[in-house]
């Protein structure tokens, strides 16, 4: 009796400790929480895939008669197909193998907005972690980690990936990384770009990925943004610039998984013809 | 609180709900959307007290750090849910509680969670978009002081029922 009052508190100790650890074994990279975001991505990921499903079908708002709905399913459907023409047609599918996939989850909005978000392909579709991820309008980000029906993209402007790129028509090489990155603070939605010599950057410059070797993740010349603003020169090495970026991580919705040499694909590979 | 009674495995099943809601529902919608999970998390701390309350918040961050697409680092809202979950449950009051009371816990506990993750972005250097910061504490603030009411009400039941 006189235990009993210690039990849930010696309990959330010992949770506490554990979370601590799994924190720590995560942020040095230890082998355990892959297992367990596999195992969530393997447990919900198909029950997302399934809401975006039956939720896509009728937006809310929809009256609940039965051409309403039909009305709205045949909608979404036109829209999910234009979607994937553009980014088939568009410059960032063009020539590349594009595994078409749909954002069914967002993270947890950080303070400077998401950094991951879930897309209905997985193991069972060739998907692989380190694969780029584009959308019509440019480079998406990076699949971080698989699950067999899902898998979860690390987006541009997440501080854990920096991409290659080339910027302006001279095509001066530099890299993007999170805005966070480096001396000068940007604001939230801007990413960072460091250029790697001395070279000329204006607002409005194109800035495009620089290529990765046999194309994984990212080939060369997509399209990760555009400058907009540049960071006073005076005391620095290198010039660095605010980055706008061409993909707004809030509304993507048909996404395009870049399949390197791939050994096994259930699901139907496009190529782009544009 | 040996064995988890029926009440705990019907609050973990509603965080489960929402926490896969707060994920689907964010890649259909572009506008600002409010915390889910913390009214569940208030709730269920107002009626078990601090160390509950830290527990439930612990069991409902795990949850919303696995569901996928997860947090950057395992383990941060579990972390701050527990902490949430720590504070609302320290607003547990023995008998009738108002409304207003209720509410007023719900809205320390939005506060508290969108401060702690503040100092998580601001200690990565992540820019802060401020505007949006302050909607979101509002929505879920409003969602709290709405949802808290009914979700205890509903605990009674339940546990009446038991």
């Amino acid at each position: 009796m006189t235990q009993q009052p210690h039990r849930p508190r010696r309990a959330l100790t010992a949770l506490l400790l554990l979370t601590v650890l799994v924190m720590g074994l995560d942020v040095a990279g230890g082998p355990g929480p892959g297992l367990l975001r596999a195992g969530g991505g393997a447990v919900f990921g198909p029950v997302e895939r399934l809401v975006d499903r039956v939720a896509g079908a009728a937006p809310a708002g929809v009256a609940p008669v039965r051409d309403g709905v039909d009305r709205a399913v045949l909608h979404q459907r036109a829209a999910v197909g234009r979607a994937l023409d553009s980014l088939v047609a568009g410059s960032a599918g063009a020539g590349h193998d594009v595994l078409p996939a749909r954002v069914v989850a967002v993270g947890r909005q950080g303070p400077g907005g998401p950094e991951r978000v879930t897309v209905d392909v997985g193991s069972r579709d060739g998907v692989r972690p380190g694969l780029g991820v584009v959308s019509a309008a440019g480079v998406v980000g990076r699949v971080a980690a698989v699950a067999p029906w899902t898998c979860d993209v690390l987006l541009v402007g997440s501080p854990d990936l920096t991409v290659g790129v080339r910027v302006g028509a001279t095509g001066v090489l530099g890299s993007v990384t999170s805005g966070a990155r480096g001396g000068h603070p940007r604001p939230a939605g801007q990413l960072g770009l460091t250029v790697v010599q001395r070279g000329q950057l204006a607002p409005g410059d194109a800035v495009t990925t620089l290529g990765s070797a046999g194309g994984v993740p990212f080939p060369a010349g997509l399209r990760v943004g555009e400058v907009a603003a540049v960071d006073p020169a005076a005391g620095v090495l290198a010039p660095g610039a605010g980055v706008r970026p061409a993909v707004d991580p809030t509304r993507l919705d048909v996404v395009g998984v870049l399949v390197g040499p791939s050994r096994a694909t259930p699901r139907a590979v496009l190529t782009g013809a544009g | 609180m040996p064995r988890p009674t029926l009440a705990d495995l019907v609050a973990l099943l509603v965080l489960v709900l929402a926490a896969l809601g707060a994920a689907t529902l964010g890649s259909r919608l572009a506008s600002v959307t409010p915390d889910l999970v913390l009214p569940v998390v208030v709730a269920g701390a107002l009626l078990r007290g601090p160390t509950g309350g830290a527990l439930l918040g612990l069991a409902g961050g795990w949850v919303v750090d696995l569901v996928p697409p997860g947090a950057p680092v395992l383990g941060t809202d579990a972390l701050v849910y527990a902490a949430v979950g720590l504070l609302a449950g320290a607003g547990r009051r023995e008998g009738q509680t108002s409304v207003a009371w209720v509410a007023l816990v719900g809205l320390a506990a939005s506060a508290a969670a969108e401060a702690a993750r503040l100092v998580l972005a601001l200690l990565s250097g992540a820019g802060v978009d401020w505007p949006e910061l302050v909607l979101r504490t509002a929505l879920t603030a409003l969602l709290c002081a709405a949802a808290v009411p009914v979700l205890v009400r509903l605990s009674h039941v339940l546990r009446r029922m038991a």
